[in-house]
């Protein structure tokens, strides 16, 4: 045996373990390669046997072959084996493959009804500028609901309110949340900003735009020196705030609980002013009744008007959701037809 | 009220277009609530001339007419109306044209005759009320015109104020137009020529309630001659939409609308005596009204009295509501009479009678109040209008707006005070230093009797659009928090859970409650006191307007029924709702109000999916909701308890919910429903899950608040057991009774296994609890573990019977 016979013995295993490595197709056979060829019984391990019988200055020579052989061994082994395991990776991610499209596991989901809704976003907009919500009884008192209010019991303006009334002697629905303006002038001093949104009732036959259900919010400011040019300047922020920028006009209204009293206009939300059936042609459509608290209004709220003033304002919600979001018929609010309120999911 | 500005326009000039006149009646308080272009429904309808007016040689009742319509063809034209004669000029309705009502008219056959078109009359053209014979036009009308370029109108509708009745008229809206536009006012000239003997000869009044009847005037007329009125008069009364009478009932109405003065007239013949009395009705007295009684105005009267008087507003109003007798002329009474107008009402009334229907007028009037007051006084501070509108306005400015509605003003004397309210809440109050000057109001503005009208006036006249707008500077109250926030906290956790909130109606039907019979939670130990909606009786509606909403609700599930029923009848049967609403009873005489919580769930919870099969909703969800809403709320979780009285609930699955601690409470029931009462409401679902409960703090601000638990720093151990009991008994007792044996060590307890079968024997069930031990500062010991786990063991085994599956 002489170096060149081992060196070309050794070259030859390296030859033929690469070849076999390359060949491999899964990781058992490349352990059983490993063994076959770096093991302690392996092939490269029995050709180093026959070490012994090279002269001593061919043994280092050999050992730097060997050694060459042996790591250029394991150097394929380990890159195999990477290949190998991202193969059975790849394979198996493939076999794994779904189809994306299929729609996803659907998540129940309620809706909120437009009315609280509605409610809760007129609230957001007076309550950046101050406005703190209270509520008041559907059941009211004609003397809260009507005479302090400055409606007399047989005044004209008591058409206005066509009143459903309860068998408890001077009760009744509330007509309106005006009411509220009384008892939060009773329960508090001023400066007052307030809003009272509510459910009212009236006498009057249902219809697209009317029913014998409605809510509203109310809104109440009093302080030294609050005016009108206070109530626009609010009125257009809220208008703005719902309705996007478009043009408002204040003008004269009629309630007995307020003198100057307003109504408020904002350009037709369906044509932009231009005129359209929604808006009678008119280009404007009011959104709310408005003015500056009447001083018999004060007085019975314990406010010296002498010294304070202040404005109301009152909103029908079905009104503003419906310019909001389209809605054609004021029953649907009270119907729950499902097909309606999904929509506002 | 509807306007004709044909009509308006002999009162004052009106040179803006009818959308720009609406549009500054709008902005001066007198909202015009639409425009209609009187005569737009006429098309094709022409001036013709009747050239020749023969027999229909096959009906007696029909003509055959030729007509020039101002072309070159003669018209052949068959007509039923005998009032025809050549020469006259008549509306021609031309093959093809429209008129009221969508009527077509085409050429036709008319026994055996062709008609080309039709000759019209004035009903037919919604402009006089005559059906009878053709309209007659003036024989200068120009051949050939259109009819709408003739009569054509606008109309307008306006909404005035019941504080303004002084504008409830043509006169009145022509002085406002006036205050816009600086035009002047044409009132009417009121002249009456007296060629009879003195009134007094005739008529005699005997006003028995001064106070009722504050001022009545009356005229008298003899031989006039009864006859439809002319037809201009007709027109504006049609286009004005009262239906024409005749001559001297048309010059009352007419009255009515021009002066806004309501006044009637009487066939004098039947004035007994020659006294009008006006006096109350006696108890039990059958009256007849002015449409139906004797002393109507007929054909045959000559003698007509009138009648102008002013009554008091309350008692007409009271008296119109009583009866449900409210017309044109009591909503004029309701909203006060000037005092005048009952003078120059009986004075108009009978020059228009004189010159529509003839005869003479006596001289003189009845008159039982002829004082007439003169203008009001106002007191008001410039500076304060001003500060009410938020804005300076010179006075001089003030001044020249007021004089613009014909208010004069002129400086105060010393010592004037202000009137700042009136009744039922007077005050008067010193001005002091403050400039101060006296509007001196005219007699028909009524509404102006306060400082504050004087502010509205001003902002009126100059223009509410010039309002400045600002956003307040003023002090912000103290913070309140909103007491609707728990509400929509958990309004948000219920849609987040899959329920949609619904808002049913607060009136509800008496019937549906009883259908229902959800029972009274005063009857139910198991509902803390703290939290039990009151006992009462309902609250009715004395004037409902159906049946089916005449009682306020007291529990909410029947309305919830109500919806589940509409949803299913379009097809959706998986409904799962909620709302959050106010119930009602009446306590101790006085209304009482609370809030629930009420939900249903029927149907599918999970709609069966590619990638999962139905499921169906069942009780399990609604106490999940029940915990999810306790949970949100940092309340405990809810205590179970059977409910086994059957109708209106499943007898076996029904429950009372509830906890107590710290003195907060939940309270209220959740149960499937008994298929009787899906079968009362008709419903197809086959299982309907009702729940209402009581929530504290609905009403109230935030809820309880949070304090965090340190993070332990040493492990908890988890066991298992498997507790075998009799199947009868519930999971509740088993819980509580660990709980109870396991002492503080216990940090959480869950059921996670529900079993039945082999091996265990028929009756019997396994409950397989994962318990959680643990302390706050050390380790478990083994020996402490198994203690604790004996201890339960023992407890189980003793007080329920139970043996543990290991």
């Amino acid at each position: 045996m002489d170096f060149d016979t081992m060196s070309s013995d050794l070259h030859g295993l390296q030859t033929k373990a690469l070849a076999e490595i390359a060949a491999a197709a899964d990781p058992d056979a490349l352990e059983a390669l490993q063994i076959q060829y770096l093991g302690k019984k392996g092939d490269l391990t029995a050709v180093l046997r026959g070490i012994g019988a090279l002269p001593a200055e061919d043994r280092p020579r050999v050992g730097a072959v060997a050694n060459e052989v042996g790591e250029s061994v394991r150097a394929a082994l380990a890159t195999r084996t990477a290949d190998l395991r991202s193969i059975v990776q790849v394979r198996r991610l493939e076999s794994e493959r779904v189809d994306v499209t299929l729609p996803g596991r659907t998540i129940p989901r309620g809706t909120l009804h437009p009315i609280p809704e509605t409610i809760a976003a007129i609230a957001e907009v007076f309550g950046q500028f101050g406005f703190v919500t209270y509520e008041g009884p559907e059941v009211e008192d004609d003397l809260t609901n009507f005479q302090m209010l400055n409606i007399a019991p047989d005044h004209p303006a008591r058409d206005l309110w066509d009143t459903l009334y309860v068998d408890i002697p001077g009760h009744l629905l509330r007509t309106h949340t005006s009411p509220g303006q009384i008892r939060v002038m009773q329960s508090t001093r001023p400066p007052i900003r307030a809003l009272l949104p509510g459910r009212c009732f009236r006498y009057e036959a249902v219809d697209a735009s009317h029913g014998f259900e409605f809510f509203q919010v109310e809104g109440l400011m009093v302080d030294e020196g609050t005016s009108m040019a206070d109530l626009k300047g609010l009125l257009d922020e809220f208008a703005h705030a719902l309705f996007g920028p478009r043009k408002t006009r204040f003008r004269p209204g009629y309630y007995p609980f307020t003198e100057p009293s307003v109504a408020f206009d904002v350009e037709c939300v369906v044509c932009g002013g231009v005129g359209c059936p929604a808006c009678s042609k008119s280009g404007w459509m009011t959104i709310l009744g408005a003015g500056m608290v009447h001083p018999v209004v004060l007085q019975y709220g314990g406010i010296d008007p002498e010294r304070y003033q202040g404005f109301a304002f009152g909103m029908g919600v079905e009104r503003i959701s419906n310019l909001r979001h389209a809605v054609p018929d004021l029953r649907y609010y009270l119907e729950n037809d499902l097909r309606f309120l999904e929509q506002f999911r | 009220m509807r306007v004709p500005l044909s009509w308006l326009r002999e009162y004052v000039d009106i040179s803006l277009t009818p959308e720009q006149l609406a549009e500054r009646l709008t902005l001066l308080g007198m909202e015009v609530k639409g425009i209609e272009r009187w005569g737009a429904d006429w098309r094709k309808v022409v001036v013709g001339e009747l050239l020749t007016v023969e027999k229909h040689p096959f009906a007696d009742r029909l003509h055959l007419t030729t007509v020039n319509v101002g072309g070159p063809e003669i018209l052949h034209i068959v007509c039923g109306a005998h009032n025809i004669a050549p020469g006259q000029r008549v509306p021609v309705a031309l093959p093809g044209a429209v008129l009221p009502g969508d009527r077509r008219i085409e050429r036709t056959e008319k026994m055996g005759i062709e008609s080309e078109g039709m000759l019209c009359s004035g009903d037919e053209l919604h402009i006089t009320s005559d059906a009878e014979g053709i309209l007659i036009l003036p024989p200068e009308t120009p051949l050939g015109i259109q009819l709408s370029d003739l009569y054509g109108d606008v109309i307008l509708d306006v909404d005035v104020k019941p504080n303004r009745g002084d504008a409830l008229c043509l006169l009145g809206l022509a002085c406002e137009v006036a205050s816009a536009t600086g035009a002047t006012v044409r009132p009417p000239e009121i002249t009456v020529e007296e060629a009879g003997g003195p009134v007094g000869d005739r008529l005699t009044v005997d006003v028995r309630e001064p106070e009722l009847c504050t001022r009545f005037v009356g005229r008298w007329i003899s031989g006039a001659k009864i006859g439809p009125s002319p037809d201009w008069v007709q027109m504006r009364l049609q286009a004005a939409g009262m239906r024409p009478v005749n001559n001297v009932v048309d010059a009352s109405n007419y009255v009515m609308l021009e002066l806004g003065k309501p006044t009637h007239t009487f066939d004098g013949a039947s004035v007994r005596g020659g006294t009008i009395v006006v006096r109350l009705a006696t108890a039990g007295e059958r009256l007849q009204t002015l449409d139906h009684v004797d002393s109507e105005i007929t054909d045959a009267t000559t003698e007509i009295a009138i009648e102008s008087a002013v009554f008091d507003p309350v008692s007409i109003r009271r008296t119109g509501h009583r009866y449900a007798l409210r017309s044109e002329a009591s909503l004029r009474f309701e909203k006060g009479q000037e005092f005048r107008l009952a003078r120059m009402g009986a004075d108009r009334v009978a020059q228009l009678t004189l010159a529509w229907a003839g005869g003479s007028v006596a001289k003189g009037r009845i008159d039982t109040a002829p004082n007439e007051p003169i203008e009001a006084r106002l007191a008001f501070r410039p500076a304060r209008v001003g500060k009410l509108l938020g804005e300076a306005i010179a006075t001089a400015e003030q001044r020249d707006l007021l004089s613009r509605v014909g208010i004069a003003t002129e400086d105060a004397p010393a010592g004037t005070r202000i009137q700042v309210a009136l009744e039922p809440k007077p005050l008067v109050v010193d001005p002091g230093t403050e400039e101060v000057l006296v509007a001196l109001v005219p007699t028909w503005r009524r509404d102006l009797a306060i400082e504050a009208d004087v502010a509205e006036e001003v902002a009126r006249v100059r223009g509410y659009e010039t309002t400045p707008a600002h956003l307040p500077d003023t002090l912000m109250p103290a913070f309140r928090p909103s007491p609707t926030s728990v509400r929509d906290m958990l309004r948000q956790t219920l849609a987040g859970a899959g329920i949609s909130e619904v808002v049913t109606h607060a009136l509800v039907s008496p019937a549906d409650e009883a259908r229902l019979r959800w029972p009274a939670d005063s009857s139910e130990p198991a509902i803390p006191p703290e939290v039990r909606a009151p006992d009462g009786g309902s609250i009715t509606v004395t004037n409902p307007l159906s049946a089916q909403h005449s009682e306020l609700r007291q529990h909410i599930g029947a309305s919830l029924l109500d919806v589940l029923s509409l949803n299913e009848r379009q097809g959706r049967g998986d409904v799962a709702i909620f709302e959050i609403g106010q119930c009602h009873a009446l306590v101790d005489g006085k209304p009482a109000e609370w809030t629930r919580v009420a939900f249903l769930l029927s149907g599918a919870a999970e709609p069966a999916a590619w990638n999962r099969p139905i499921r169906q909703y069942d009780l399990d969800d609604a106490k999940g909701i029940l915990e999810l809403v306790c949970g949100r709320l940092r309340l405990p979780a809810p205590m179970f308890a059977p409910d086994t009285r059957g109708f209106p609930f499943h007898p076996g699955r029904a429950l009372l919910a509830g906890t107590a601690e710290a003195g907060e409470f939940v309270g209220g029931r959740v149960a499937e429903l008994h298929p009787d009462v899906l079968e009362a409401w008709d419903l197809r679902s086959q299982r309907v899950i009702l729940a209402e409960v009581a929530v504290p703090g609905l009403n109230q601000p935030r809820p309880k608040s949070l304090h965090v638990e340190p993070i332990g720093r040493f492990p908890e151990v988890e066991r298992d057991l498997a507790v075998i009991v009799n199947d009868g008994l519930l999971a509740a007792d088993v819980e509580s009774t660990i709980r109870r044996h396991a002492g503080e060590l216990l940090r959480g307890l869950r059921l996670f296994d529900l079993y039945r079968g082999a091996p265990l024997a028929a009756d019997e069930k396994s409950l397989a609890y994962r318990l959680v031990l643990g302390a706050g500062d050390r380790t478990l010991t083994e020996a402490e573990i198994d203690a604790a786990i004996v201890q339960v063991r023992t407890g189980l085994a003793e007080e329920l019977d139970a043996h543990i599956r290991s």
